[in-house]
């Protein structure tokens, strides 16, 4: 029987629907509450999530899959950085803080400056002109591409206005046209969940 | 107010979204009716998901994994509510066909979820003993972190198959065209409007925005399930015929149609 989930699910749905009309600072305290035992959820979720990182490199290791030697990498920072934040804490200034500001953030800059390359290569693909739509998406990218560096104005003085354009209008009316359907699905999707339509995250086709 | 403290039980401001989820209710029951009366309620067919298949089935023919990426949301957002269900079709197949899957996850909660649903899957399969412990695994809630493992995993494995399915943020370009490099077929679906061009430029399928809130009731072709589709385009019929009735409300000098349509 897995009526127990369910009935939670949609109490916990249909309590947090309402608390969205209700102003009523008691009932901001019911949902803060709510929103703090979802953080307490996730403290436990992440120890799981450490059992299943440890296991998924160690069977790396025994079992020599290609690049094993890096897992011993994650393994060594994993204990490493838990040992260091349990012992030290993680604030400003101790060895978790120095490690992140100093080599977590650095590499995560350098991944994100990779985007760039990532971007042409993409778009160099995108842009062939195969077809109309793809010859349409072709002119307007390099349309787009002038009229946002100063040498588009130079050229012609229509280019930056024309990039606006097409900004304001043809794009937003897609964009607010795909968001007003995520909008609605989301709304439906949820309904399906509080009203256990849809059970499949508890496992259940 | 009372003290600084709102003691207010109604805030009025948000009165047109309490009508706009009564409505919506009002259309889902009338289409459950519908659907449970025997009414045929139609679907279009979704490239994206019809893919799904073959995907699994050249995953499957080429001795290859197919790897699934649930996005970087977390239970709170529906596109990753919307993942899990067609991660539950997808291990299911997998299970079927006998093929190899491959979960890594960013979120610890959603990577506990979607391991039961794949277990699951299995089971109702009748394959219980191929599911293989491990299969869903936790990777980092770092997010270039989480890019870089994912990007050696599909460079080192070689998966045949790509699915992203959830919500994606800057690294989903990342992702789908590293994936494009290693020539694997990709199939991505995803809810954030600002994502999907490079979903559209680097995969082969994509579910755009509210597509991926369908796949779950496209897949599962159960009527019940159907019926929230429908209600859903009545929704969506209604709230353009608002924005076309508030747009010539305002030509004719009238805006406040426009207004009460104001969010909060």
């Amino acid at each position: 029987m897995r009526s127990g989930p369910y009935v939670v699910t949609f109490l916990t749905g249909a309590v947090l629907i309402a608390i969205f009309f209700i102003p009523h600072y008691r009932a901001q305290q019911v949902q803060a509450t709510i929103l703090e035992w979802a953080d307490v959820v996730y403290a436990f979720a992440l120890i799981l999530g450490s059992i299943s990182l440890w296991t998924t490199h160690q069977k790396r290791i025994k079992t020599r899959a290609p690049g094993w030697i890096f897992s011993y990498v994650t393994l060594g920072a994993l204990l490493f950085i838990t040992t260091a934040g349990v012992v030290q804490g993680i604030d400003e200034g101790t060895m978790v803080g120095r490690l992140y500001n100093m080599v977590n953030a650095p590499l995560a800059s350098t991944m994100f400056a990779l985007l760039a390359f990532f971007i042409a290569s993409a778009a160099f693909r995108a842009f062939r002109a195969r077809n109309t739509e793809a010859t349409l998406l072709l002119v307007t990218a390099v349309v787009m591409m002038i009229g946002r560096v100063s040498i588009g104005e130079f050229l012609w003085k229509g280019f930056p206005p024309l990039t606006e354009w097409l900004l304001d209008v043809p794009n937003l009316a897609a964009k607010r046209g795909v968001a007003i359907g995520v909008g609605l699905g989301a709304i439906s999707t949820a309904l399906k969940i509080i009203l256990g339509i849809d059970r499949s995250y508890l496992g259940r086709s | 107010m009372g003290d600084g403290l709102d003691i207010r039980w109604f805030d009025p401001a948000r009165a047109n979204l309490l009508i706009g989820v009564a409505v919506f209710l009002a259309f889902l029951v009338v289409n459950i009716v519908r659907a449970r009366g025997g009414s045929h309620l139609f679907i279009r067919p979704l490239a994206g998901l019809q893919a799904l298949d073959e995907a699994i089935g050249r995953a499957t023919e080429m001795g290859r994994s197919v790897l699934y990426l649930p996005g970087l949301g977390d239970m709170s957002e529906v596109g990753t509510l919307a993942s899990i269900t067609i991660m539950a079709r997808v291990a299911r197949r997998t299970a079927d066909m006998g093929c190899d899957l491959s979960v890594p996850c960013y979120d610890p909660v959603v990577m506990a979820i979607l391991d039961g649903a794949v277990r699951q899957a299995y089971i109702e399969a009748g394959r219980g003993d191929q599911f293989r412990p491990g299969s869903v695994h936790y990777v980092s809630a770092q997010q270039f972190a989480y890019v870089a493992a994912v990007s050696g995993m599909m460079l080192r494995e070689r998966p045949a198959a790509n699915i992203f399915m959830g919500s994606f943020y800057a690294e989903a370009l990342f992702l789908a065209e590293t994936g494009n490099q290693t020539g694997a077929i990709q199939i991505a679906g995803c809810d954030q409007v600002t994502q999907l061009p490079f979903f559209v430029c680097a995969c082969d399928y994509v579910l755009l925005g509210e597509e991926l809130y369908a796949a779950s009731a496209y897949l599962g072709r159960e009527p019940i399930q159907l019926a929230t589709i429908a209600a859903q385009d009545w929704a969506k019929a209604l709230a353009a015929a608002l924005v076309v009735a508030s747009l010539i409300a305002s030509v004719l000098g009238h805006p406040e149609l426009g207004m009460l349509l104001r969010t909060r």
